[in-house]
């Protein structure tokens, strides 16, 4: 393996709040050293030198919400092509939700995923187990032996674990076993048949909505069980300003609790549901203008603290049809880091460093991966990092992406930003670096 | 899309419409004042006029295809197709192919590419007709989609008021029932505003909920009133439409036993709207339960039947107006 230097870049590791003009130089799988002086040739040695300057050198992005439908559904993803996606969008780490076919309960498939990762994967995948067997809500799934075969959190995501007793008995499990919950937050009562926000778009495209109450009652009922109990609780894709209100008064007395916004819900409104664009289809639906900016305002406040992209492929038939029959989601992985910075630097509600921290150090400590080193950029650790060049212009096409979904709202979008180089364990996994370095002849030492 | 469909439904000697490839009718969300009464005008002269002499529609194939069950509806159609002299194909449903798990939109392609002249779409689904008619060589007419429009419907009930009271202009026109879950009421208000005339909007709150005074959407001059109680409104009318109760679906959940007494146009109730205050009702009547037989019945007042006729008038004007122009 060819040792790497990153010269010049602005290096942000969140964790040791560094935010420098510095180098980084990578060894065997790991970030030997950041230094802000020049390195001496004497240290470079014959590592190949990628000029990072203008570039955001960060710790790799760890994208705790995706979908890999493997097994089940490869034809609309696989493990081998959602984490080619994950590179090609900066993200080292994917956490996978246990929404396949089967569903992931048992500690043998739990086996599976990790296998097929390092048979097929680009990027690290730990997997997300699901809370109830076949997450149909009705029987605890074996959680301890899926925690020890390698789950790095719980979840029914898809479904709510709608049941209030259950719901109780997951938690405590949860709790003592130290890893978190992440909740699809949805009271199903109130959404039977129901394709989007419940509004006036709704009204006026005559589609049965789903109104807000819906994730703010499951959010609050679940705090509401949590306090007794004491379990790391996660709620997915937050989309309604009262479930970060709920958010907000829990994090206020130090419950240990955290959500969770994805790209579309911070950018989109019901409003790209008109003319039943399928594309605009998503659970928990687009909600409206004050919805997006009280998101927008609680990740600015800290309340919301994870980044998320909730990466939901599917096939084109399966978004091809009437929209209320169309599939619920949005691919995300490779668009994330521009559509971030839009909705939540550009509009100055934070800076890169929260950002960034945003998307490696907190979703890292949720799941516990912190302590493998991942989700930060220090001397001896992992050498998973993502460079990012701030200011390139492209335009989003899904037919270039590398995951099996087109099914994006932002197509056509013209963004700002782009991951330029994802290193996984300090391996080059995708690079459009490249063009702009020729590599350096060895000095003399 | 359904403000694509206002392009495409402008009037016929629009340039803009000519070079923008067929003529769909989706909604009459969007579509203009005058384009509306250009076709209530045809309508009133064929209605007039009796039997086409010339057939301007000969040689022309129009497809029905009603993938969601309708008597009515479909009939008119193939009525008003065969008295513009147009020959009529026909699908219901159960025995099309979509019972076979073919997608609408597939069904339409299929249908679309044995060459007819215009395809008349029902469906169950809410914005079925728009994502019909993206990318059809020929014309689509909405023949009722899901919850969304049903424009044919709401232009014959326009027919039918203003051959009642003329100008709409400032009326108000109660529409009474589960509005929440109707293409008619839908296809109505967006009528209604196009032709200056003030919709309100009367049911249980679960049916008339707030959202629904946004249906005009900000561009609209006149407002949607929205009323939960019948009786408080009655004298304000001047016309008022009584929408089927779809008992067997969404709407049975959200209504209760008392619905009758809150909502029924009785005698009594007829009795208190101003003399000249035309009833009207889409059909089929659930008799007894949104309307008591006797004033369903009553022809002084009850413009049901002639509805039915103008219905045949107007989709033959707007048949006339889709397919009519040079083959």
């Amino acid at each position: 393996m060819t040792d790497l230097l990153l010269r010049g870049g602005r290096v942000i590791d969140p964790a040791s709040h560094l935010d420098a003009t510095a180098d980084v130089l990578v060894s065997r799988g790991r970030v030997v050293s950041i230094e802000t002086a020049p390195l001496p040739p004497s240290a470079i040695g014959d590592a190949r030198v990628l000029e990072a300057e203008g570039c955001l050198v960060v710790p790799g992005l760890i994208d705790g919400h995706v979908h890999l439908r493997e097994p089940g559904n490869e034809r609309a993803e696989t493990i081998a092509t959602g984490t080619a996606a994950a590179v090609a969008g900066g993200f080292t780490t994917v956490c996978c939700m246990p929404n396949t076919t089967p569903a992931l309960d048992t500690a043998a498939l739990v086996h599976f995923i990790r296998l097929r990762a390092q048979e097929t994967g680009r990027c690290r995948v730990f997997p997300i187990a699901a809370a109830t067997e076949a997450r149909a809500g009705e029987r605890l799934s074996p959680m301890h032996a899926m925690a020890a075969a390698g789950a790095v959190g719980f979840s029914d995501d898809g479904s709510v674990v709608a049941e209030a007793a259950l719901m109780r008995r997951v938690l405590a499990t949860c709790a003592s076993i130290g890893l978190p919950f992440l909740q699809h937050c949805q009271e199903l009562t109130l959404t039977e048949g129901a394709s989007m926000h419940e509004g006036e778009v709704s009204a006026r495209l005559g589609l049965i909505g789903w109104p807000r109450e819906a994730e703010e009652l499951i959010v609050e009922r679940d705090l509401r069980l949590n306090r007794a109990i004491g379990a790391r609780y996660h709620a997915q894709h937050l989309s309604a300003a009262g479930s970060v209100e709920a958010l907000r008064e829990a994090r206020r007395r130090g419950e240990p609790v955290t959500g969770e916004v994805s790209p579309h819900h911070l950018l989109l409104t019901d409003a790209a549901c008109a003319g039943y664009d399928t594309h605009a289809k998503m659970n928990p639906p687009l909600r409206e203008e004050s919805d997006r900016r009280a998101l927008i305002e609680a990740v600015a406040e800290g309340v919301v603290t994870i980044l998320g992209t909730d990466h939901a492929p599917h096939t084109a038939e399966s978004k091809e049809v009437d929209f209320a029959a169309a599939s619920f989601g949005v691919v995300g992985l490779e668009g994330a880091v521009p559509l971030y910075a839009e909705a939540l630097v550009e509009s100055g509600a934070i800076d890169w460093p929260r950002l960034v921290a945003m998307m490696t150090l907190e979703p890292a400590r949720l799941h516990g991966i912190d302590r493998l080193g991942l989700g930060r950029l220090a001397e001896g650790g992992p050498a998973d990092i993502t460079v990012i060049d701030p200011q390139r212009r492209w335009v989003i096409d899904p037919q270039r992406f590398e995951t099996l979904g087109r099914n994006s709202p932002f197509a056509g979008r013209t963004v700002i930003g782009k991951p330029v180089l994802t290193i996984v364990d300090g391996e080059i996994r995708f690079d459009e670096l490249a063009c702009r370095n020729a590599p350096v002849a060895p000095s003399a030492t | 899309m359904t403000v694509a469909s206002a392009e495409t439904s402008m009037p016929p000697n629009s340039r803009a419409a000519a070079t923008r490839g067929p003529r769909h009718l989706l909604g009459l969300e969007g579509a203009g004042g005058a384009w509306i009464e250009s076709i209530l005008d045809r309508a009133e002269a064929m209605l007039e006029s009796g039997p086409v002499a010339a057939a301007p529609l000969a040689g022309r194939i129009i497809a029905m295809l009603f993938l969601e069950p309708s008597t009515r509806t479909r009939l008119s159609f193939e009525i008003a197709a065969q008295r513009l002299g147009a020959r009529v194909v026909s699908t219901a449903a159960g025995s099309s192919s979509v019972s076979k798990g073919e997608t609408v939109l597939d069904t339409v392609r299929n249908i679309a590419a044995m060459g007819v002249d215009a395809v008349v779409l029902r469906a169950a689904q809410a914005g079925a007709a728009v994502a019909a008619s993206a990318g059809l060589a020929m014309p689509l007419i909405n023949g009722g989609d899901g919850r969304h429009e049903h424009p044919t419907q709401g232009l014959l009930d326009l027919l039918s008021l203003r051959r009642s009271l003329g100008s709409l202009r400032g009326r108000r026109v109660g529409i009474v029932g589960d509005i929440l879950n109707s293409r008619v009421a839908r296809s109505e208000v967006h009528g209604l505003l196009a032709l200056g005339a003030v919709p309100v909007l009367i049911g249980p709150a679960t049916l008339v909920p707030p959202s629904l005074a946004g249906l005009g959407g900000s561009a609209s001059a006149t407002p949607i009133e929205r009323c939960h109680d019948f009786d408080a409104v009655l004298e304000t009318l001047d016309a008022v439409v009584m929408l089927r109760v779809q008992r067997e679906r969404a709407a049975g959940d959200s209504i209760a036993s008392d619905y009758p007494r809150q909502f029924r146009l009785d005698r009594r109730r007829a009795g208190r709207l101003r003399p000249s205050a035309p009833i009207l009702h889409p059909g089929p009547v659930n008799r007894g339960f949104e309307v008591e037989a006797e004033v369903a019945d009553d022809r002084s007042r009850s413009l049901i039947l002639q509805q039915v006729a103008h219905g045949v008038a107007v989709r033959m004007a707007v048949l006339e107006w889709a397919v009519g122009g040079p083959n």
